[in-house]
């Protein structure tokens, strides 16, 4: 299985993988990891025209925390998000979410803004980037603009970058005090996409869940925000009261569809068993001191 | 400077293989494991799937382990790799070798290479995995005949030698 | 053979012999063959499940820079005949697909180029006008009345349908106090080794010669219906053997990827290599495995006491028929398990659908019936409220029934099944279990203990492959083994085998058997692998065979060279033969131990001092010994008793513990105890590698593995994404025993055990899943036990009312 033939650039820096972008317009796909693009090209499923490969552009690589805010480059390999000290200790959800990426070999190469641009409804990022309310920067012909997590995913595989546009940046909020968060996934093996993965993020008042953020992947054709339940734990609190309703609220936000890994239903209410689960940990890690 | 093979544009690049420096022509949809295979005579780096699940391609690229098969020869363009052959010194086994030889972590050997590769990156940062981080570690390596068990012996063995 | 069971190497856990050439990456598998001149082959694979070839324009991918050749079907029939197929039916099948195709991913066309990637180039450019037909996508439709047909010239799909009674099944069910019955669904799954299926062909046009590198096995069988395929003289046509990266059964018949490859060479008049990528191999690769539906009984009194067996079972064999019904011959050998069942009666139907053929895997269609008798027996148990374990021993045969005669007409040599049982309940701590389970139940949670019981048997016969025949075709009932060892001038022992190595242990065991036959240092033995023309007879690895076969044919060959060596010896020490001894590579006088040689001073002068032998000795000391089955027998006419065809039986039980997650129906393994009985082994610790690997395919089989076609006939698990082998994570430490009940038949008494974790694990992981979920009172009767399966069972128990 070997890939089509394609004209081939590597920019060295996101001005030139730009303007490349621009000259080819949609016949042209960025290669970053390579680890979500390679397999499909390999298949031909893929048969891009042209390939701008990223991965020389060294300024696109980076961990920085700043006034609140941690950013990382589009280039950022998995791997580094999972073992950075710094995402660890800030915003631990991410890191949590990284390892569950595939395996680390494919996480060496794999990077941040790939996993995003790729948009795979399965996949583990889009879930964090919801749940922590983050943005990504996308740079284009006419310059930068913010694009917010919510505003991002359209449909499977389907972003709202343009053509000519390279995600460059990932922005997320550090977690505030008394935050508590957990990343679980149902996967049929160690390593698969998630059948069902979800991202949580809780922030503790005294007894109170001041702040419930929940983001879901493998329940529709993008990840998911579950408003409903979030509104439900911030009302009622992390309760044996309330984590049925929050349960019953996911099973009426996801919309699965069956697969032959497994059907719609079972994703239905994996999302709903899921989500108590993780909320119960993020919970108990706020109680913690936030880990 | 881009010539054509074949209809398709080359590209030139450098690429030091077990501390073998070798300079070779490529075309850019190339993978980088029938690069080590084809073109640089490597077999030793096994093909099981093409789309980056199995392991048997894994390589390691500047020290840390990839699929070869999910990236481009031209990406490989001033780095440096090291496959199974790169492990045994002047026809001695490695270590790591000799633990899988002792404990019959091997069968038909097709997932080997890989397996060895993994197991190499793993105890470069950690000497005394216990079993789970063995198995997790190595789950991305997929082995048919083995069951595994022997493979996670050989590895703990491996480190604490 | 020696006739002592003090040995010094039979039963030694050494390092392989084959392991440093693997461990380098210096192993030449089919992908490391190269010859000069050789072009790479790729196949265009039909999109539709059945459909008629209108048209095929290859003309743009024949203009394409770099390719070599673009054959059609039509093309190669002119090169080719239909592939060879061990069936009696006119079932015919093309390598390359002529008029119409009868599996999505059957190929079409074929082109070679100089590499890989322009050959797939070429294939995307050929261009095919498709009549699509209607879809047989199952059984169920397949039989239906005016159902259309997989192949027309067979006027149905029922290619094979027959009843076999053995003893008085009638009246046994008659007599029976109570008829437990389950219908039981045993899914389609693959080998999948980690390695695809290849061939290099080299066809040398002016002297008419193929040589053909493949990563293939039963070339004894297949080589010369291979060369008549190829229409090559079968002694102008060889197959040379390669290191195999793993078959388990798949690559035994790779009729379709040596002919395609042939075809190519003939084609381009260069070599050619065709391998099969991860697609073609899991869609095409001519090698998926049983796919049954069962109907099945079990007679029994209201004592517990098992009397008669009753089943019915449909196969989906999809679009072709290459070996026939034989992995329904195979468990004929222990249909009726470790029990004193007195009758038994199979009813068969082989279906054609759309769909990949089969071939056979590890198990070999065994592995199926273990499960179903098993279910069977705990079903029993259940409904008279008996104990299974307390069942089982009730049923077992005893040790001094031996060798027991099972209604077949099969033989078990030798067991201890009550033994084997009473190991593993030891080992695995079974009244503790069974109060952990108590008290987490209380909390909540599920979970199992399983346990399976099962036959292994090993040492097929050839006549599995044809009994079910009234006709048959082709009734061979050589399954040889030949072996040459030579003793070279230094003294060095030099081994060719005929077969070739497919991650099993040839080399090692036949070191073993040339260290405990001369009382060498086995690392010494050097051993090579012949090509099919210059091979003795071989069946190769299959069936558990190969370990016993070949010590049978070392321990044939040793004889003969250890005659000659003793009358040289005997010559030159002015001794008689019978005053001889050998023993740690020197031939002495009893008792007299410094009137001595040693085999390197017997071996030169064999190979140089004529003079200094016995005058009707020949120069060189190298003997070769084809060894056939040691005990089996034809089957009457009738069919009434299938004769002996494979009687060396092995056994062992399983005990799984798991925890069932019933929320998510995620299932973990919490122990694993397996307790074997392979006579005597010849190697533990390359015994315990095989039981280990094959509990993982168990696993996988029993909970992640499944072909799943959809009802156009393509598959939907087409890649390593959907199909799910199991991974480091998945598959536990397996906590191992062992007992030796060696065999009366065999050298040395040993068994072959190359398939015994897969035939026991499916049965014994259902067993303990169903265990674990028996509070809900749910019954596992298909496979795979998915997650979305589990939660789906879950929640219809706890919806149904009390």
């Amino acid at each position: 299985m070997k890939p089509a033939a394609f004209q081939y650039f590597d920019p060295q820096s996101v001005t030139d993988a730009v303007a490349r972008l621009r000259e080819h317009g949609g016949a042209a796909k960025v290669l970053a990891g390579g680890q979500s693009l390679l397999p499909l090209m390999n298949l031909r499923l893929v048969r891009p025209a042209v390939v701008v490969d990223i991965n020389r552009i060294a300024s696109l690589a980076y961990i920085r925390e700043s006034h609140g805010t941690l950013t990382l480059g589009a280039l950022t390999r998995l791997s580094a998000v999972e073992g950075s000290d710094v995402v660890r200790r800030h915003v631990p959800l991410l890191a949590e979410a990284a390892a569950h990426v595939g395996h680390l070999a494919i996480r060496h190469r794999g990077t941040i803004g790939g996993n995003l641009a790729h948009a795979d409804p399965a996949s583990e990022i889009p879930a964090a980037l919801l749940a922590l309310e983050g943005h990504v920067v996308a740079t284009g012909p006419r310059g930068e603009r913010t694009i917010a997590a919510a505003d991002l995913f359209k449909g499977p595989l389907t972003t709202a970058l343009d053509p000519a546009e390279l995600l460059t940046e990932v922005r997320v909020p550090i977690d505030p005090p008394g935050s508590g968060s957990a990343f679980l996934e149902v996967s049929r093996r160690e390593g698969d996409y998630a059948l069902v993965g979800v991202a949580v993020l809780l922030q503790k008042d005294g007894g109170r869940c001041a702040r419930a953020r929940l983001g879901l992947c493998g329940v529709g054709g993008t990840a998911l925000r579950m408003r409903e339940a979030e509104t439900i734990l911030e009302s009622a609190g992390v309760t044996d009261d309330a984590l049925p309703a929050v349960a019953l609220a996911v099973e009426r936000a996801v919309a699965p569809s069956d697969d032959v890994q497994a059907s719609a239903d079972y994703r239905r209410h994996v999302a709903g068993v899921l989500t108590v689960r993780a909320v119960r940990k993020a919970w108990q890690r706020a109680q913690e001191g936030g880990r | 400077m881009a010539t054509r093979r074949h209809g398709t544009e080359v590209r030139e690049i450098t690429v030091k293989v077990n501390g073998i420096v070798y300079q070779e022509t490529v075309e850019p949809r190339r993978l980088l494991v029938d690069l080590l295979r084809d073109d640089l005579g490597l077999t030793g780096t096994h093909v099981g799937c093409e789309h980056g699940v199995c392991g048997a391609c894994t390589v390691l690229l500047d020290g840390v382990s990839v699929r070869a098969c999910l990236m481009l020869a031209v990406q490989a363009n001033g780095a440096e790799v090291t496959t199974v052959e790169g492990l045994a010194r002047d026809g001695k086994l490695h270590p790591l070798q000799e633990a899988f030889w002792e404990h019959h972590a091997l069968q038909c050997g097709f997932c080997t290479p890989g397996m060895l590769l993994t197991a190499y990156e793993l105890l470069q940062g950690n000497r005394t995995p216990g079993e789970d981080a063995i198995r997790e570690a190595i789950a991305g390596n997929l082995c048919r005949c083995t069951g595994y068990q022997n493979i996670v012996r050989a590895v703990e063995k491996a480190g604490r030698a | 053979m020696a006739d002592t069971t003090v040995r010094r190497w039979v039963g030694k856990s050494i390092k392989r012999l084959e392991d440093p050439k693997l461990l380098s990456g210096e192993a030449r598998y089919i992908d490391d063959v190269h010859e000069s001149g050789m072009l790479h082959a790729a196949v265009l694979r039909s999109p539709y499940a059945h459909a008629r070839i209108r048209r095929i324009d290859t003309s743009r991918a024949k203009a394409l820079a770099g390719v070599v050749a673009v054959v059609t079907g039509k093309e190669a029939a002119e090169l080719a005949g239909p592939v060879p197929a061990f069936c009696a039916e006119p079932v015919v099948q093309h390598a390359i697909a002529v008029d119409k195709v009868r599996f999505a991913g059957e190929a079409v066309a074929a082109v070679a180029a100089v590499d890989r990637y322009i050959a797939e180039d070429a294939v995307d450019l050929i261009e095919v006008e498709w009549e699509p037909l209607a879809v047989v996508s199952a059984v169920a439709s397949a039989l239906r009345p005016g159902a259309p047909l997989v192949h027309e010239t067979l006027g149905t799909n029922l290619v094979f349908a027959r009843t076999l009674t053995f003893g008085n099944v009638k009246s046994d069910f008659a007599r029976a106090d109570r008829i437990v019955r389950r219908q039981l669904r045993w899914p389609r799954v693959a080998a999948v080794p980690l390695e695809t299926a290849g061939a290099v062909a080299k066809y040398e046009r002016t002297s008419r010669r193929m040589t053909v590198w493949a990563n293939t096995n039963m070339y004894h069988y297949s080589a010369m219906p291979l060369a008549g395929t190829l229409k090559v003289d079968p002694n102008r046509f060889s197959i040379v053997p390669v290191h195999v990266g793993g078959s388990f059964g798949s690559k035994h018949l790779l009729s379709k990827v040596i002919t395609i490859a042939g075809i190519l060479s003939k084609a381009t008049g260069r070599p050619v290599k065709f391998l099969e990528d991860r697609i073609d191999n899991l869609v095409a690769c001519d090698s998926h495995a049983s796919d049954r539906i069962y109907d099945a009984e079990l007679a029994v009194t209201t004592d517990g006491r098992f009397l008669s067996l009753r089943i019915d079972v449909v196969d989906d064999y999809g679009a072709y028929f290459q070996f026939g019904q034989t992995s329904h011959g195979n468990y004929l050998a222990q249909v009726t398990g470790p029990y004193t069942i007195g009758s038994v009666e199979i009813t068969l139907k082989a279906v054609l659908t759309n769909k990949c053929q089969q071939m056979v895997y590890r198990g070999a269609g065994s592995e199926v019936n273990n499960w179903v008798l098993e279910v069977l027996v705990d079903t029993a148990a259940r409904e008279l409220g008996m104990s299974p374990i307390e069942m089982r021993r009730k049923n077992f045969i005893r040790p001094e029934q031996f060798p027991y005669k099972i209604p077949t007409g099969n033989y078990y040599d030798s067991g201890n099944y009550a033994g084997v049982l009473d190991q593993a309940i030891q080992m695995a701590d079974l009244d503790r279990w069974r109060k952990e389970q108590a008290r987490l139940r209380a909390e909540g949670r599920y979970i199992g203990i399983g346990l399976a019981t099962c036959q292994q048997r090993s040492v097929y016969s050839s006549t599995e492959f044809w009994f079910w025949y009234e006709k048959p075709g082709f009734p061979v009932t050589a399954t040889p083994e030949g072996v040459s060892v030579r003793i070279g001038q230094s003294g060095q022992f030099s081994v060719s085998l005929s077969s070739p190595f497919w991650g099993n242990s040839p080399e090692t065991v036949v070191a073993q058997v040339l260290a405990e036959e001369f009382g060498i240092d086995p690392a010494t033995v050097s051993v090579v692998y012949e090509e099919s023309s210059r091979a003795l007879p071989a069946a190769g690895p299959g069936g558990s065979r190969l370990t016993v076969m070949l010590a049978g044919a070392v321990c044939g060959a040793a004889r003969k060279l250890k005659e000659k060596i003793f009358r040289i010896a005997a010559h030159l020490l002015e001794a008689s033969p019978q005053d001889l001894t050998l023993a740690d590579g020197r031939v002495s006088v009893k008792g007299v131990p410094q009137r001595a040689l040693t085999l390197a001073d017997i071996a030169a002068t064999a190979h140089f001092f004529k003079m200094s032998l016995p005058a009707e000795l020949e120069t060189g000391l190298d003997a070769s010994h084809t060894y056939d089955h040691p005990f089996t027998t034809p089957p009457s006419a009738d069919r009434s008793d299938l004769g002996a065809f494979y009687p060396i039986m092995a056994h062992a039980a399983h005990v799984p513990v798991v925890e069932v997650d019933v929320d998510t129906g995620l299932v973990k393994f919490l122990d694993y105890v397996a307790v074997h009985d392979c006579g005597t082994m010849m190697n533990p610790a390359a015994l315990e590698g095989q039981i280990v690997g094959g509990i993982a395919q168990g696993i996988g089989t029993a909970l992640y593995e499944e072909l799943v076609y959809d009802d156009q006939g393509q598959l939907r698990t087409a890649s390593f994404l959907d199909y799910l082998l199991p991974t480091a994570a998945e598959v536990p430490s397996i906590r191992m025993g062992h007992q030796e009940t060696p065999s009366p038949y065999t050298p040395y008494g040993l068994k072959g055990s190359g398939e015994g974790g897969r035939m026991v694990a499916p049965a014994a992981i259902a067993s303990a899943v169903q265990d674990a979920l028996a509070p809900l009172g749910i019954e596992v009767s298909e496979l795979p036990i998915t997650p979305d399966r589990i939660v789906r069972w879950v929640r219809a128990a706890r919806a149904r009312p009390r």
